[in-house]
């Protein structure tokens, strides 16, 4: 790694362009220019990405990087490091104007970078002032070059060595001079060659210069441009208002045609202005040159300003760039104009990955100044850092002055609040109520013009998003489902891949459970294919481990987990970790302390598993309202604490619990647990009849499952083994279509299954592959690689084969599938062929430890 | 860390013109041999900000002082009273 650092004209991107540059340089080279005063972090990361893409020459295996609402900076750091990774042959990274970073998070975020760059990487930094990195790492290791102001000076020689490679003439003494004047200064010397060019007595400029008190900078900042022709010296003045420009631009503000070859020449005379872009159509000016016009323009030209960053605001108006509109309005001190811009654009910014960009913008209000635009851009700023309360009042101060604005507006603004309360109480917890008043959301919001519509369109995406969510947490699944599918059908034709995939995301949180006591076909295949099509979109923009995906990851997380694939659901676990490590809110954290409780709950690690149950039921106490899965929640706390023999503390939980809480079937489950560790069967058999039956609410089957099952321990308990194994067979009934495990694990249901004689079940390959799990021979997930590959069975043959772990002939097996024993017999012939295998036990074997067995249940 | 404004002593190489000085507005100018002096009175905020505008221009910043009410003039010593 090199760092430079030097004040400003020292020459340090120019040693960087000439070095990379040069001759048999075989490295690719990544160049990001820090904008001025970026003080957004994902712009920066962003940006940089880009830069390391086109470096290393991977675009077009995924979409270009897009920037999101909630920005996971961490992730961020693991793509572009993945990236540099994957780059073939070495790379030179260069991060210019450093000190223009002003987020404390993008300089963390970029320690972290530097000090885990893969050793084909060579890293540069240019800055003015010394950048708190924590690289003493680097530094001890010998690792970090530094290069000062010192080192970049010019010496003597070099000074004439420039000159004469200007085609100037000077004396020895003249150029002695010169470098003493400049002391060296890189800038200096080049704005003194500017000037010495076509000098008709260059002599004479050096002595005059040398005799001249005025610091160097505006002494020859000053000659430059006083030699300038009068239209050039104006388009100067008149374009230094902005970070680059462009020959539109520049005419638009100098009133002239013409401007491009203006600019042109200026890049082309190395006059301290440089092209943009390969294309040549976009420049900026030096720093030093900028400053200055700038000052210049408002000491010669006070009056002219305001009009100019009035006239470029509406041309990055009609260009759909707003920020730069706002920010040349702010400039302008049209300060409500630039309020009103910023509200009415605040959720497409925030879609767009520019939400610190516009809390920047917040912060230069002139303090004190009253615009009741900006409560709304506040409150999502708060809401961004879960600054909860003053999100609620600053959304209150917004909802007052929506009502003092004309209809067409205040239609907009009410979507805008409503949509953000919506995000607010989910974050509290508090459900009950808000649906209602939001409502009026799932309407269209009608527009005259484009935008109007376009940001109509954005509004009204991200409301239907955000209802679907919280119907979704409060189970009013099918409204949910209608919200969230029409949500994301309006992203993806508006081009919002975000929404389309927190839709989707949600979509597949929302099927998890869905309220019914018997299994619908194939629930939790259905649940992981919408999370897994929903995962894909996610990755294509690079947003797999974003906050966004977060629900499909735990939602897939949890039902491989149900099915007893614990150590594919701890991978899936571990990601959406990654994916909530820049997430504050308890309610989604609470979801994955409960899914990584089942997970060793599945496992059979009861400590750990109340553990993270524990942490669920704290962090459910800070939520307002009662999440939709509390009552499975509180049972699974319970029903942990019974089976620790904690008995005392779970029945002291219970009696706390409200009469509807209690009586739902997750509860009457656990009260069914705390009964068997008491001693109490009977009493176990009491508390599930309800569950049994199916009179007490359930939030899916796999209750009634569990319930079957802790009614067979009962009765064993009680001595009937023939209840005992037709609950067990009930279960196992219940199970079959998804394949559930979990609750069997769970339950300790072990002796259960292994006391059910084989000839009484018809479900032995389910049974079978359960008492697998739960004796840790999970189904040869480890030893699956090191297997040849078998072909793939088809459908039919995936039917048969689940039949032959059973007990039944070939004709009972067609009698089961209504098929001619003949089929059957060839079904089997086929598999035997493709597995390998000559007889029934041994193809048995090698399906087990294809998974095939496990999968022919929830096949297509 | 002293919130209230003092009055500071900022000394530069070389002599500002009119445009250089337009960027330091709260300050008063005075040419001292081949130096420009700056004094205002500034609040630590304003401080950084003259001094980032020192540093964006390219100017030379030989020395800076917080002078102390009784002692204002830029050649007198460090002496803080009481």
């Amino acid at each position: 790694m090199t760092i430079i650092s030097a004040p400003a004209g020292s020459g340090k991107t120019s040693l960087v362009r000439a070095w990379a540059g040069r001759p048999g340089q075989p490295r690719r080279l990544a160049v990001l220019q820090v904008q001025r005063d970026q003080q957004d972090a994902q712009q920066f990361w962003l940006a940089l990405l880009d830069a390391v893409r086109h470096a290393s020459a991977t675009t077009g295996r995924a979409e270009p990087p897009a920037g999101t609402p909630d920005f996971n900076a961490p992730a961020m750091v693991d793509r572009v490091l993945s990236e540099l990774a994957d780059a073939c042959g070495g790379v030179t990274l260069v991060v210019d104007d450093l000190h223009e970073l002003t987020s404390p998070e993008a300089l963390a975020q970029l320690t972290r970078l530097l000090t885990n760059l893969p050793p084909q990487v060579h890293a540069i930094l240019t800055t003015r002032h010394d950048v708190r990195l924590g690289l003493h790492q680097l530094r001890l290791a010998g690792e970090l070059a530094e290069i000062r102001a010192a080192d970049l000076r010019f010496s003597e020689r070099e000074t004439r060595e420039l000159l004469d490679a200007s085609g100037i003439e000077l004396s020895a003494a003249g150029a002695a001079l010169l470098h003493q004047r400049t002391e060296g200064w890189a800038a200096g010397l080049r704005l003194a060659a500017i000037s010495l060019a076509g000098h008709p007595d260059p002599e004479r400029f050096v002595a005059e210069f040398s005799g001249s008190d005025r610091t160097v900078a505006e002494y020859l900042l000053a000659e430059m441009l006083d030699r300038q022709p009068p239209d050039v010296q104006d388009l100067l003045l008149r374009t230094s208002l902005l970070d680059r420009v462009n020959g539109e631009l520049a005419d638009l503000l100098t009133g002239r045609p013409g401007s491009e070859p203006i600019l042109l020449d200026l890049e082309d005379a190395n006059a301290f202005v440089e092209s943009l872009d390969p294309g040549r159509t976009w420049f900026r000016y030096h720093h030093l040159l900028a400053d200055f016009l700038r000052l210049e323009l408002r000491r010669t030209l006070p009056a002219e300003g305001p009009v100019l960053h009035r006239r470029a605001a509406e041309w990055f108006i009609r260009q759909g760039q707003v920020v730069n509109a706002i920010r040349q309005t702010q400039a302008a001190g049209d300060w409500a104009d630039a309020a009103r811009l910023l509200a009415d654009h605040s959720f497409s910014l925030t879609l767009d990955g520019q939400a610190q960009t516009m809390q920047a913008l917040v912060r230069a209000f002139p303090p004190g100044a009253d615009h009741p635009e900006l409560a709304l851009v506040r409150a999502m700023g708060d809401l961004a850092q879960g600054r909860l309360d003053e999100a609620a009042a600053h959304l209150a101060v917004a909802e007052t002055y929506a009502e003092t604005t004309p209809p067409d507006r205040r239609r907009r603004l009410g979507v805008a609040i409503a949509s953000l309360q919506l995000a607010l109480a989910r974050r509290r917890g508090h459900l009950a109520g808000v649906i209602e008043q939001a409502r009026f959301l799932a309407s269209p919001v009608t527009g005259q013009s484009d935008e109007d519509i376009a940001l109509g369109n954005d509004l009204r995406a991200v409301a239907l998003m955000n209802l679907g969510t919280v119907e979704a947490w409060s189970l009013g699944l099918p409204d949910a489902e209608r919200h969230l599918r029409e949500g994301a059908v309006l992203a993806r034709k508006i081009g919002r891949p975000y929404l389309e995939v927190g839709c989707l995301a949600q979509l597949g949180f929302a099927y998890i459970f869905h309220g019914a006591a018997m299994p619908k076909i194939d629930s939790f295949a259905t649940t992981q294919r919408r999370c897994r099509e929903a995962i894909a979109l996610a990755e294509r923009y690079g947003w797999g481990t974003e906050p966004v995906i977060a629900p499909a990851l735990m939602t897939l997380a949890g039902t491989m987990v149900w099915l007893g694939e614990f150590d594919e659901g701890e991978r899936w676990l571990r990601r959406t970790e990654r994916a909530l490590q820049t997430d504050t809110g308890p309610d989604i954290r609470l979801l994955l302390h409960q899914t990584a409780g089942i997970l060793h709950a599945g496992r059979g690690r009861r400590q750990e598993a109340l553990e993270e149950f524990g942490a669920a039921e704290d962090l459910a106490s800070q939520l307002e309202g009662s999440q939709a899965l509390a009552s499975q929640m509180t049972g699974w706390l319970l029903a942990t604490q019974a089976r620790l023999g904690m008995t005392g503390e779970a029945r002291a939980l219970l009696a706390a619990l409200d009469d509807e809480r209690a009586s739902s079937g997750e509860i009457r489950n656990a009260r069914a647990v705390i009964c068997l560790a008491e001693g109490d069967p009977a009493g176990a058999l009491d508390a599930l009849h309800d569950v049994l039956d199916v009179t007490a609410p359930v939030l899916g089957y796999v209750t009634v499952v569990e319930a079957h099952l802790l009614a067979g321990l009962a009765h064993r308990e009680l001595g009937d083994q023939r209840a005992a194994n037709q609950a067990v067979e009930r279960a196992l009934a219940l199970a079959e279509s998804d394949r559930v495990v979990l609750p069997f694990a769970m339950t300790g249901s072990a002796g259960l299954l292994e006391a059910l004689p084989r000839h009484q079940t018809a479900h032995a390959a389910l049974l079978a592959d359960i008492l697998d799990i739960l004796h840790g021979a999970s189904p040869a997930a480890k030893e699956q690689s090191s297997l040849p590959p078998a072909e793939e069975l088809s459908p039919g043959e995936l039917r048969v084969l689940r039949y032959l772990p059973t007990n039944l002939s070939r004709p009972e097996i067609a009698g089961e599938l209504s098929v001619s024993p003949n089929t059957v017999s060839a079904h089997i012939r086929s598999i035997y062929a493709k597995l390998q295998v000559r007889d029934r036990s041994s193809a048995v074997r090698r399906a087990r430890e294809l998974r095939l067995l496990a999968a022919a249940g929830r096949t297509r | 860390m002293d919130p209230a404004p003092a009055r500071y002593m900022i000394r530069i190489n070389g002599h500002l013109g009119a445009t250089m000085l337009s960027a330091f507005p709260a300050m008063a100018p005075q040419h001292h041999g081949a130096h420009t002096v700056l004094t205002g009175l500034l609040d630590q905020s304003a401080l950084y900000g003259v001094l980032a505008v020192i540093e964006a221009l390219g100017l030379d910043l030989l020395e800076l002082r917080k002078l102390t009410p009784d002692r204002e003039s830029p050649g007198s010593g460090h002496h803080r009273s009481p």
